[in-house]
Order: C-alpha cells, then structure tokens, then sequence
C-alpha cells in the first residue's frame, strides 16, 4: 500500500513538472506549481516528516503562489517566444543536432543511480547517520531539556539557529507580500493603467504606508487625505 | 475500508490534475486547484488512519486554512490586476 | 458495539469515496466551468463530508474527532466561500456561461449591468 502511494504521488510529481514545462499561459504555470507544493508536502507526510510538510505547505502552496502571481500582475502573463530557434549546430563544417549535451546528462544520471545501490536502506537504525548525535539526542534530551517530544526538543534547543533562520526567512516573505499587496491596492484607487512613474510612485507609497516613511525624502507622491484613502 | 477510501482519494486528485493541465481557461486552472488542496486535505486524514498514526491531523486542518486563503488571494489578483481590470476599461461592468 | 461502528464507517467510507470519485470524473466530463464548480462542489461536502464522518467513527471518543470535526467544519464553511468568489471573478472577467435560448430571468436575480443573451435575442426581434 505504501507502495502504491508514493507511487502515484511520484508519477503525478512528474506530470505536473511537465505540465509546468509545457503550458504557455504563466498563470497556468503558477497553478501548476502550487499543486506541484501540495504533491510534494504529501510526499513528505507520508514519509512521517510532519513539520518538513507544515512549511513546504505554508511557504510553497500559500506564499510563494501568491508572490508569484502578484509579480505576474505587475508584469503580464504571456511566455515572449524565442527570437530564433537552435536547429542544428555547425560542427568542423559540418552541422548535426546537439546529441552530446544530452548524452553526458544521461551517462552522468545513470552513474550517479548506480551510486545510489551502495547507500544503506531509507531509515534503517544501522546506518552510520544515525551513530552520531542521533543517540545523544534521544538518550540526553529528556533530562537536559525536559520536554517529552524529542523532535521539540531539536528543533528549539538543539537546533535553535537553524528555527531563527528559517523563521526569518518566512517573516521576509510575508513582509514583501504585504509591501507588494499595498502597493497594488494604490494603484487600483488611480484607476490608470500607466506603468513606470506610477508604479514606482506607488510603491513609494506602498513603502510609505507600511513603515510610516518614504525611501528617498525627496520623492513627492500623489497628494493623498491619508494612509487609508484607497480601499477598492 | 481505509485502502478503498485512499484510492478513491488519489483517483480524485488525479482527475484535478487532468483538469489543470486541460483547462482551457485559467479558472479552470484555479478550480483544480482548490480542488487539489482538499483532497489533500483528504489523503492526509486517511492516511494517519491507514498507517496507525492519526497525530497528522493538526497538517490536515493547515492545509484546508492555506488552500482557502491561497484561493482567495488568487482570485483577488485575478480581479484588480491584469486580466480583470482590461476587461473594465473596455467599458464592460 | 466495535462491529456496529465497523459497519457504520464502511458504509461512510464507501459511500464518500463513491461521491469523491463521481464528482472529480463531473470535473473533467462537464462542458463549461460554472457546471464543473458544481462537480467540484459535490466532492467537498457530500465526498469530504462522508469520509471524515467515517473517520470520526473509528476514532472514538478522542483528539482526533475533535480534530477532524474542525477539518469537517471548515471544509464545509470555506468550500462555498471560495466557490462563490471563483464564479464571480470568472463573470467579472467577462466569461459566460452557457446559457439556455429560452430563459426567464427574473428581476431579482440579474447581475447589474450584465447583458444577458435573452434579452439581446428578444429585443432583435
């Protein structure tokens, strides 16, 4: 059964990677990848890596679809095509089709899969990882830390630095989240479609709004009645 | 009866995906979407009853908060940013 | 009384995984997207709906029903909302549905300032 499961997760990992490759539209590029993030927290939770699946959940269906749509709409959603197209590559005169990058990439993955058959099985209590600071972790958190979930223990003790750096980074996120929302949400209340001066005005503003001062003093934005003034 | 509801649930989330790549139109795309996040909210209650470890219901209950935020905030760029706002200057309501 | 429950969480069980597979085969199968909302929204509450129920049965009074009961109900309060929010973003964005020749809309239920093809038929005559 487990089988089975990670089988089809897999397969559908793949198909939508190839979905993403294929689809021209980039909204549809965007979707794409939000299910690509729901397939692979799944993953993750069947492979009892609970809090791994929390934050590829929250940063990679939630926030980063949201970015990546917010830059979509200041941009625009169409795929520009090539200028020209690689056919054939002239060679010492003569011209074939680049076969060799495609080759090394292939011998390089097979060799690197057979290096794979070596590795100890996938949690196997003998393996050499779990030697090290694993047993220390087990046998010493109870009475160093006093929390019974050793995986808390980890995480906020033994592991605080890597928890402050991850913490932050989602905190950066949210924070350009909320600098490029506000911004948006100024530029609807103009009702103009200019791009440039505008959206750089406006994010002046956006910036404004949300830390109560401007980037460069000098930089005069619209004449507003106050933070609130918008509001679609 | 989890190994029927569990593939009942993966026949689901691959019926989504085939509706996300089809799609037509990008709505479409978001519908499968959303579906997509529910039934992943599905596969993980199931699966924490297949395995013996119902503990993972706590990711279930983010998960179904993230696909309902992620939707909405989706839909609302559609409507002020690019697509929704051409439409309007054209004179269309 | 462990067999009585067994029973019960079959039944819910298969009945949802029934409800959860017709529902996503109405997604690909259905002609337009207001009609593949429905299909959609068949597999969040009566798919969603039974499974967790069944869930609930075998696991007893505990956390987990509690849990899963949360699950349940905010399935069941946001699905609607997000339903309603994709179909009016989709009519703002000037897609329409696919609508019948001979309809009668009745005044309450018009969109303002939405042309509907009734009218436009009606008034070409």
């Amino acid at each position: 059964m487990e089988l089975f499961i990670n089988f089809t997760l897999l397969a559908l990992l793949a198909v939508t990677a190839l979905g993403v490759l294929h689809v021209t539209n980039l909204f549809a590029a965007v979707m794409l990848a939000g299910i690509y993030s729901f397939l692979s927290a799944g993953l993750f939770t069947v492979m009892d890596a609970v809090d791994v699946a929390f934050t590829e959940a929250a940063v990679g269906a939630g926030i980063s679809t949201v970015l990546m749509l917010a830059t979509l709409a200041l941009v625009g959603s169409k795929v520009t095509t090539p200028e020209f197209r690689i056919e054939s590559i002239s060679v010492k005169g003569r011209s074939r089709r680049p076969l060799l990058p495609i080759v090394v990439v292939v011998f390089t993955g097979g060799i690197l899969a057979y290096g794979t058959l070596d590795m100890p099985g996938y949690g196997d209590p003998d393996n050499p990882v779990h030697q090290h600071v694993a047993p220390h972790y087990l046998e010493e958190s109870g009475h160093e830390i006093g929390i019974p979930n050793v995986v808390t223990s980890v995480l906020a003790s033994y592991r605080g630095y890597d928890t402050m750096g991850e913490t932050t980074v989602v905190f950066t996120a949210a924070v350009g989240v909320m600098i490029l929302l506000s911004a948006l949400r100024r530029r609807d209340s103009y009702g103009e479609e200019a791009w440039g001066d505008e959206v750089i005005d406006d994010m002046d503003v956006g910036f404004k709004d949300a830390f109560g001062e401007t980037m460069d003093p000098g930089l005069a934005g619209p004449e507003r009645e106050g933070p609130e003034g918008g509001g679609g | 009866m989890f190994i029927v509801a569990t593939i009942a649930v993966v026949v689901a989330m691959t019926f989504a995906m085939v509706r996300a790549l089809l799609g037509p139109t990008v709505y479409d795309r978001v519908l499968a979407v959303n579906m997509f996040g529910t039934k992943t909210v599905l596969l993980i209650a199931v699966l924490g009853f297949l395995t013996g470890r119902p503990d993972f219901l706590d990711l279930a209950l983010l998960y179904a908060l993230i696909n309902f935020i992620g939707t909405l905030a989706v839909l609302k760029f559609f409507e002020y940013g690019d697509l929704g706002r051409r439409v309007d200057s054209e004179g269309e309501a | 009384m462990g067999l009585f429950l067994d029973i019960v969480s079959w039944v819910l069980l298969l009945s949802g995984s029934f409800f959860a597979v017709v529902g996503a085969l109405g997604v690909i199968r259905m002609p337009d997207l207001f009609t593949r909302l429905h299909a959609a929204g068949v597999t969040d509450t009566m798919g969603a709906g039974l499974i967790l129920v069944g869930l609930m049965f075998q696991g007893g009074m505990s956390l987990v029903t509690v849990k899963l009961f949360m699950v349940l109900g905010f399935l069941w309060f946001s699905s609607p909302v997000s339903t309603y929010a994709l179909s009016r973003a989709t009519l703002a964005s000037g897609q329409e549905p696919f609508w019948s020749e001979d309809m009668e809309i009745p005044d309450t239920a018009r969109i303002p300032g939405m042309v509907y093809p009734v009218d436009a038929t009606a008034e070409g005559d």
